[in-house]
């Protein structure tokens, strides 16, 4: 499993620490840069502004060009960036104004505020990054947020950002802002789970959700923003998806890609999984149905987090590996899967008991 | 209003394009859009990210290391702001347990880097002008090789000037008294050098 932590020698300091690691051979770029001074079997020393630190553990995995963050009094460091994936994700927030019966990561009561730190990793990241911003709710902190974008891309028009958000907080006096950022480098991944306002308010635990996300909504596709729609597939939606994605195609036509998505298995969603997880790998019936309206109306439909041997031939073209390098597992028989290459595979938290009824090696 | 805003799309979707964009100018393409976007000319282009991202929201360094996901105990990056100590592992002290969890908001009373306006716009990582430094650590590391090269001054290694910054004669300066001193020769600043000179960091 990929480390997201990595133990170091703490340095003397105050404050949230951002530090790029440089590989062998290269230089300093910038006074975040640590320059690689020593490689010992288990440990790397790096010279910061003249200021000695190890890090250690990290025999298999390369972390040239990776963005940590140390905190003061804390010997483990943050991997913020890592320079050879495609699945950084910045945790902004623990906070949070909705409730989900899925949520994978349930929101704490207080925000420990590091945008400035991610701002900072974010321009350290390498040419062309795409990094995620997730939460909790990153609009609860919009202003800082917006900063962050904006700070980032004042000096790295090249960062992209993925920003997963319920959308609820935007408002008309963010209109401006929201359209000076750049719709190529912004995309927006907002959850909607229903076209019944009552079945989405209930899901997400917050009543009115459904209309002030349709403001949120209304708001992106003013200002042109970006929008991956994700919808979630539960039992409590299954039977709404034809309808929803009827609602989707006929309302909210100018998003870039509707997500119809499998279940985490951790979290509230691990909590209530026997009541929430629909095994898609027998019946598939009403995910085909809506990926037919979505795309017969000119939509790009896709499904995530769907292990490819889950999903009928005729619509696995629609999944893309998703799940993030770093969570991402495979059982036993899918050593002989000769669809490996292109599979995301399953969660780590994935559990076969509980799980698929119909998988096997293509 | 709402109809108002959700034709324009479908006309796009039934093949209504605007007259303008047939009079597009390739160039116009690649060139920095201009800040008033609207939706229409978004829908022109071809986005770069259909598939850009499927993060979803556990993606937390909480999980990684936890055996319980959703352990309540430390959250994704909440930390004690107990005295930090700048030790080897070898020799880890235990610190007063003065030791709080962060308030909420802890930062939020820092200046915001929105301040600072004046980068200069350029796509090139390796060019582009790093952010402000966060204050704290820098005025601290900046004080601390002060306290270093005063004491390299004293003990005879070093002549240049005491302005905060390791340079390549206060470099030369740490090997000299680091060999002397039988520590690990860096040419930085180590842990042992600051016991050796009893130079305290925290």
């Amino acid at each position: 499993m990929i480390s997201l932590r990595l133990k170091v020698d703490p340095l003397p300091i105050d404050e949230p620490l951002v530090v790029r690691l440089q590989g062998p051979g290269s230089p300093a770029r910038s006074d975040h840069d640590a320059v690689l001074a020593e490689i010992a079997p288990d440990r790397r020393e790096y010279d910061l502004n003249g200021f000695s630190f190890g890090v250690y553990g990290i025999s298999s995995e390369v972390i040239d060009g990776d963005v940590l963050m140390m905190l003061p009094g804390e010997t483990t460091a943050h991997r913020l960036i890592r320079a050879g994936s495609a699945h950084n994700t910045l945790l902004v927030t623990e906070q949070c104004d909705q409730l989900c019966v899925m949520c994978s990561q349930p929101p704490k009561k207080y925000h420990t505020d590091l945008f400035e730190q991610f701002t900072l990793a974010a321009s350290l990241a390498p040419q062309g990054a795409m990094i995620g911003v997730s939460g909790g709710e990153p609009l609860l902190h919009k202003e800082r947020l917006f900063s962050m974008l904006e700070d980032v891309n004042a000096q790295r028009p090249d960062i992209g950002f993925h920003i997963l958000t319920n959308a609820q907080h935007f408002s008309r006096a963010d209109l401006e802002r929201l359209q000076r950022l750049d719709y190529e480098r912004v995309l927006w991944g907002v959850p909607l789970y229903s076209s019944m306002p009552e079945t989405h308010d209930q899901l997400v635990g917050k009543p009115g959700a459904f209309a002030s996300l349709e403001q949120g909504l209304s708001i992106l596709m003013r200002a042109g923003a970006s929008l991956e729609l994700r919808t979630v597939v539960m039992q409590q939606n299954w039977q709404d998806l034809p309808a929803l994605a009827d609602y989707v195609s006929t309302r909210l036509s100018f998003l870039t890609v509707w997500a119809i998505m499998q279940l985490e298995r951790i979290g509230y969603a691990r909590m209530n999984w026997k009541e929430t997880f629909r095994d898609t790998s027998g019946d598939f019936e009403q995910i085909a149905r809506a990926v037919d309206i979505a795309t017969a109306r000119g939509l790009k439909a896709a499904l995530y987090n769907f292990p490819l041997c889950s999903v009928p031939p005729a619509y696995q073209d629609f999944a893309p590996s998703t799940i993030s390098d770093w969570k991402r597992k495979y059982l036993d028989f899918c050593l002989n899967c000769r669809a490996k290459e292109t599979c995301g595979g399953f969660f780590q938290w994935y559990s076969q008991a509980e799980g698929f009824a119909f998988l096997g090696p293509l | 209003m709402r109809s108002r805003l959700f034709m324009i799309p479908s006309l796009l979707v039934a093949g209504f394009l605007p007259s303008k964009s047939d009079a597009m100018p390739i160039g116009e393409l690649v060139s920095k859009k201009d800040p008033g976007t609207s939706v229409l000319e978004r829908l022109r282009l071809k986005h770069i990210f259909t598939l850009a991202g499927h993060r979803s929201h556990s993606s937390h360094r909480s999980h990684s290391s936890h055996s319980s996901h959703r352990s309540s105990s430390g959250g994704g990056y909440t930390y004690r702001r107990s005295a930090p100590v700048y030790s080897p592992p070898s020799k880890v002290y235990t610190t007063p347990s003065t030791v709080y969890t962060a308030p909420a908001g802890s930062f939020a009373t820092q200046p915001t880097v929105s301040a600072t306006p004046t980068y200069p716009v350029t796509s090139d990582p390796a060019t582009a002008a790093p952010l402000k430094t966060l204050p704290g650590n820098t005025a601290k590391f900046k004080r601390i090789v002060m306290q270093v090269q005063t004491a390299l001054t004293a003990y005879g290694y070093y002549e240049g000037l005491i302005d905060g910054q390791v340079g390549p004669a206060c470099k030369k300066a740490l090997v000299a008294m680091q060999t002397d001193y039988n520590l690990k020769v860096t040419g930085t600043i180590t842990p042992d050098v600051l016991n050796t000179f009893g130079i305290v960091a925290n």
